[in-house]
């Protein structure tokens, strides 16, 4: 599903060069429900933007689901993320003055999709997180889980293949953080792949694989879920 | 997806109130100030009678005395009574008229109607077929009348109402100066070649006022009713010549305007050799002592050299532009603040799969809606200009009209201003990195 | 002061600074040019006719039916006018200053064509000067044997053999006025040119077409013609305070004496002034609109761009305040900022100003710019950035350093 070999991220200012990703390689399969974790700065962030195609990589190779990404133009990226990728926030990130309803329509836009099959995804998309019933309503007359859910519908609405979530939970109480959860692993159960970014090592605990990224590689030290219980406390961060 | 922009855009109007307004308010000001004067400068350079102005010709001759004092390279710009006949009762154009200012007492049957100077000029029947001059009633004098002096005269409708009331004038008398004269016609009060480029020299500023009132060129003249403009003489009569009026009619001054209709533009150089020839026969017998310095001016020729758009109104046009551009540049500012509050959300789209030409069409068209919103007020605040420039004199409230075209040029020019204004900060709105602006929200 | 700082951080924010600094250039540009036209216009508006302009009136009849004696009529109409009480002098004249109608001559040092200077001309056969009010320094005023008649009826020349020039006229073709007097000039040239000798020379004497340049405007000329014409017209001279009952009486007082005729002008001098400035006015009450109009917009957008940077600045001056920094510190931060970036418009804009002064001379005929609306205007823009960034700068004060802790 999404394959990354030898990658690596430079960012250059006028007299410093850091390296966020150096050698990194990953490979992930379809329908997995994968966890990255390591500590801030290690360059998770950069992975889940490149991963995104919402930033460029310095060398190496990236294939998004058998297509090779390098040398697309921001057209053709565009088309990849609106139909391949759904995306997650910390800080949900809907657009304030829309309702939800707009607010799932926003992706199926940029398709060039009939108004009668839009309306059926997003009233599918918001049925599948339970909103429904508040599809005329705002962002700012709902709870954070609430807003959540609906980001995910957002994320869910163009049945992407790949959904990258970037600390889903961050900004949740506890409650709300599970039925968060419950419903990531709910959609990833249907065959939706899902790559999350963490810092709780409880959440970190219910994807079925762990990535550890430590210096912008790739310290990965589980590949079976039967291990996963044993190696999760040897990776505490400091 | 045009449609999503838009409504889009017109929702976005309520986001940011202060800055909108502001926009809009910069906008209105700056397209109303410089549609209120391009206004004032289209209907003053307009072609006061389109379709014919390219074959109606006024001629000057310069009958200057050659002692060095004519230092200006213009010849006058009347006739003298004599070439003014003399042109007249020759064969060469189709339709001639010599046109002179009177302003005879009138003095109408009625007895509730004191009498009063009329403001009038007297004409060749000719004129009224040149000038295309519309009548509602009744038509120009015939030729008979023409030629001998009858006493015709011909009203404008809102004269003839003054003095008749709602009757039809056409046979009725009126009494001017010391005889009585007959309407024969009644010209619409819609005839208003602006400018007056048939009686442009000396008489009321171009734009202003109307002439109640037409009578024979030959009448005028044998009532020895007074020239009411310009009487230039250029030397003194000599020792011999007759007082008053007759001496008038036979000197060098000049005071007659004069103008033909040829059937074609192409036969004005021809007719430009007929002057040339007919001065010529002239000199012989002493007079035009100076060399050929003849014209011939069409109707644009003629306000040009006239210079009918004053210095004024073209320095008024130029500062209104320059506030315009000044008002531009404060909404590029403007727009971009209003942009760059919207990262975020600008961000969220490029993730969600908008491709930069994507957002760049939304923001560009989301200017276009405020410029729109902008035009809108800018209209109404020309049209406060305009009703304001009337009042400040009488040109103006000639001048200052706005018809359907100045209307649509109006809201272009708004639009394709705040489009234009929007292109820089539309441009920056897509360089947002998604990935920045997500995170730090 | 930390100006490096400044002008480093403001590398990045190059957009806004740039439109900020190219709306004070374009402001200044135009505003310097507008104001000294409406400064232009407005002297041509105040210039003193050389009349006593809250004394004297103008009255003039045209005759509906023919008046065969002229002198009589004329005779009869002054007697009625110096009999109303309030009025001080009166004369029969051919035009007023600044009326746009009137008459205009040629005159010449020596009767030789060429540098004829066309000048305005009046006459009356009483006391022009003593009527208008005007002031003569050198010279004197016209004798009665000196008064010539013409009847336009029988009459073709309009001559006299002495003159009252005024001193423009007078500078033009002497050393001083002093030096005029006696001299014999000529009106018009070659063959036909009339000598005339000067007896007085006047102060000021507008003609009555007052074109907006001076040069030509002042030269004007009296002769001590009394013309009978088919107008009976008249200059009065009253006591300021009574001049409108004055006026009053002087139009019942000769209406009565010929019912016939009608009135076609009776105006006090303000409104002969008034109505022929109105365009210059208007023209300059245009451009003061637009200039602060002008002023406004810049001032808003300097508003703009400036609250722009304190929303997007506010964890930065969060963090200064956190570090030590006071309110007026921030307040002096952005108004620092403000007065680099309006020094870099203005001094754009003082090119453009003498730019555009430069293709008006061109195009329009104005005049060059005078440096001292160049030094006022800069002064005024950098007065009005400082105004407009007070009200931000003054709410980037504001920010609680507690902002610094807080994720973006």
């Amino acid at each position: 599903m999404l394959v990354m070999k030898k990658l690596s991220k430079i960012y250059r200012t006028e007299n410093i060069e850091t390296h966020a990703l150096r050698g990194f390689d990953i490979h992930v399969r379809e329908g997995e429900f994968v966890a990255v974790t390591g500590p801030s700065g290690s360059g998770k962030t950069t992975f889940l933007n490149i991963a995104g195609l919402l930033e460029d990589f310095t060398s190496g190779e990236y294939h998004l689901d058998g297509q090779n990404v390098r040398g697309l133009g921001d057209v053709a990226r565009s088309r990849l993320r609106n139909e391949k990728i759904g995306f997650i926030f910390q800080s949900f990130n809907l657009i304030p003055d829309l309702n939800l309803y707009h607010n799932v329509d926003v992706p199926l836009r940029y398709r060039g999709m009939s108004r009668g099959e839009r309306r059926d995804r997003i009233e599918a998309a918001l049925s599948q997180v339970g909103l429904s019933s508040r599809m005329k309503h705002y962002p700012a007359e709902l709870s954070g889980g609430q807003q959540q859910r609906v980001a995910i519908a957002r994320a869910l609405a163009g049945g992407p293949r790949l959904l990258l979530a970037d600390e889903p939970t961050g900004n949740l109480d506890s409650q709300m953080a599970r039925s968060v959860l419950e419903l990531l692993e709910e959609i990833n159960g249907r065959g939706t792949t899902i790559l999350m970014v963490t810092h709780d090592p409880e959440l970190a605990a219910r994807a079925n694989r762990n990535v550890h990224i430590i210096d912008g590689q790739v310290s990965d030290l589980v590949h079976e879920p039967v291990l996963r219980a044993a190696a999760a406390p040897a990776t505490a961060t400091p | 997806m045009f449609t999503y922009y838009l409504a889009l855009g017109i929702r976005h109007l309520r986001r940011n109130p202060i800055l909108t307004a502001l926009i809009v308010v910069t906008l209105a000001v700056g397209v109303a100030a410089s549609m209120a004067t391009l206004t004032v400068l289209r209907a003053m350079s307009a072609d006061p009678i389109p379709g014919k102005s390219d074959r109606l010709f006024t001629p000057n001759l310069d009958n200057r005395p050659d002692d060095g004092s004519s230092q200006d390279p213009r010849p006058p710009d009347q006739l003298t009574y004599r070439d003014a006949i003399a042109l007249k009762n020759a064969k060469p154009g189709l339709r001639k008229s010599a046109v002179m200012r009177i302003s005879p007492v009138v003095a109408p049957s009625r007895a509730d109607v004191k009498p009063f100077f009329g403001d009038g000029i007297s004409v060749h029947a000719d004129f009224f077929k040149m000038m295309d001059v519309p009548f509602i009633e009744g038509g120009p004098w015939s030729e008979a009348d023409d030629a001998r002096g009858g006493h015709v005269v011909v009203l404008r409708e809102s004269m003839a109402e003054r003095l008749f009331g709602d009757a039809n004038p056409i046979g009725k008398t009126l009494r001017l100066d010391t005889y009585d004269a007959t309407v024969t016609g009644v010209v619409s009060d819609r005839w208003e070649p602006l400018p007056r480029f048939y009686r442009l020299v000396s008489g009321p500023p171009p734009f202003r006022g109307v002439e109640d009132l037409f009578i024979p060129w030959t009448t005028a003249i044998a009532n020895q009713m007074q020239p009411q403009g310009n009487v230039n003489c250029f030397s003194d009569p000599p020792p011999d010549a007759p007082p008053g009026y007759e001496g008038l009619k036979q000197s060098e001054c000049v005071w007659i305007q004069f103008w033909v209709e040829l059937a074609s533009p192409s036969d004005a150089p021809a007719y430009k050799d007929f002057l040339d020839g007919y001065v010529a026969e002239q000199r012989k017998l002493g007079r035009f002592p100076l060399p050929n310095n003849n014209r011939l001016y069409d109707v644009k020729g003629w306000l040009d050299v006239n210079k009918i758009v004053s210095k004024d109104t073209r320095l008024q046009t130029y500062l209104a532009f320059g506030f315009l551009l000044v008002c531009l540049v404060n909404c590029i500012g403007l727009l971009l603040a209003k942009f760059t509050a919207r990262s975020g959300e600008i961000g969220v789209r490029r993730a969600l799969g908008a491709p930069r030409r994507a957002v760049f069409k939304q923001y560009l068209v989301e200017s276009g809606v405020v410029g729109l919103v902008g035009g809108l007020a800018g209209l109404g605040l020309t049209f406060a200009s305009l009703w304001f420039l009337r009042k400040q004199s009488e040109e103006f409230a000639v001048l200052a009209k706005m018809d359907w075209v100045m209307l649509g040029i109006t809201l272009a020019v708004a639009v394709l201003s705040s489009l234009l204004a929007g292109l820089l900060p539309t441009w920056r709105a897509c360089q947002v990195q998604p990935a920045l602006q997500l995170k730090s929200q | 002061m930390e100006i490096q700082p400044i002008l480093l951080a403001l590398r990045r924010s190059k957009t806004g600074a740039i439109l900020v600094a190219a709306q004070v250039a374009l402001t200044l540009a135009i505003v310097c040019n507008a104001l000294f036209v409406v400064k232009a216009r407005l002297a041509t508006v105040d210039r003193p006719s050389g009349v006593a302009e809250d004394e004297v009136f103008q009255i003039q009849y045209a005759a509906a039916g023919e008046i065969e004696d002229r002198k009589g009529m004329q005779q009869a109409d002054i007697q009625a006018l110096r009999a109303i009480p309030g009025v001080k002098e009166v004369a029969a004249v051919n035009s007023f200053p600044v009326s746009s109608s009137g008459w205009g001559m040629g005159v010449t040092r020596d009767g030789k064509p060429g540098n004829e200077i066309p000048t305005g001309v009046y006459f009356s056969g009483e006391s022009f000067v003593k009527a208008m009010g005007l002031h003569l320094v050198a010279g004197r005023d016209f004798n009665d044997s000196e008064v010539r008649e013409v009847d336009d009826r029988t009459d073709t020349r309009v001559a006299a053999d002495v003159v009252i020039v005024s001193a423009q006229v007078a500078r033009k073709l002497f050393k001083n006025e002093q030096d005029a007097i006696g001299k014999t000039i000529y009106q018009g040239s070659g063959k036909e040119a009339q000598p005339m000798r000067i007896v007085g020379v006047v102060d000021t004497l507008l003609s009555s077409s007052a074109p907006a340049i001076d040069e030509y405007a002042h030269s004007t000329f009296i002769w001590p013609i009394r013309y009978l014409g088919a107008t009976a017209h008249y200059a009065v001279r009253a006591e300021p305070a009574q001049r409108a009952r004055v006026m009053k009486d002087a139009e019942k007082a000769l209406s009565a004496l010929r019912p016939d005729r009608v009135l076609i002008n009776l105006h006090d001098m303000q409104e002969i002034k008034f109505r022929r400035y109105r365009h210059e006015r208007a023209g300059a009450n245009m451009l003061i609109a637009v200039t602060i109009g002008l002023l406004l917009v810049t001032a808003s957008g300097i508003v703009g761009v400036a609250s722009l940077w304190v929303s997007q600045r506010r964890k930065q001056i969060g963090v200064r305040r956190a570090l030590g920094a006071r309110r007026r510190d921030i307040v002096r931060y952005f108004v620092t900022e403000n007065i680099l970036i309006t020094t870099v418009g203005i001094a754009a804009g003082l090119a453009m100003a003498v730019g555009l002064n430069l293709f008006l001379v061109s195009k329009l005929e104005l005049a060059r710019l005078p440096a001292v609306y160049l030094v006022g205007g800069m002064i005024a823009v950098w007065a009005l950035g400082l105004v407009a960034v007070l009200g931000p700068a003054w709410r980037a004060a504001a920010v609680p350093p507690a902002i610094a802790t807080r994720s973006a």
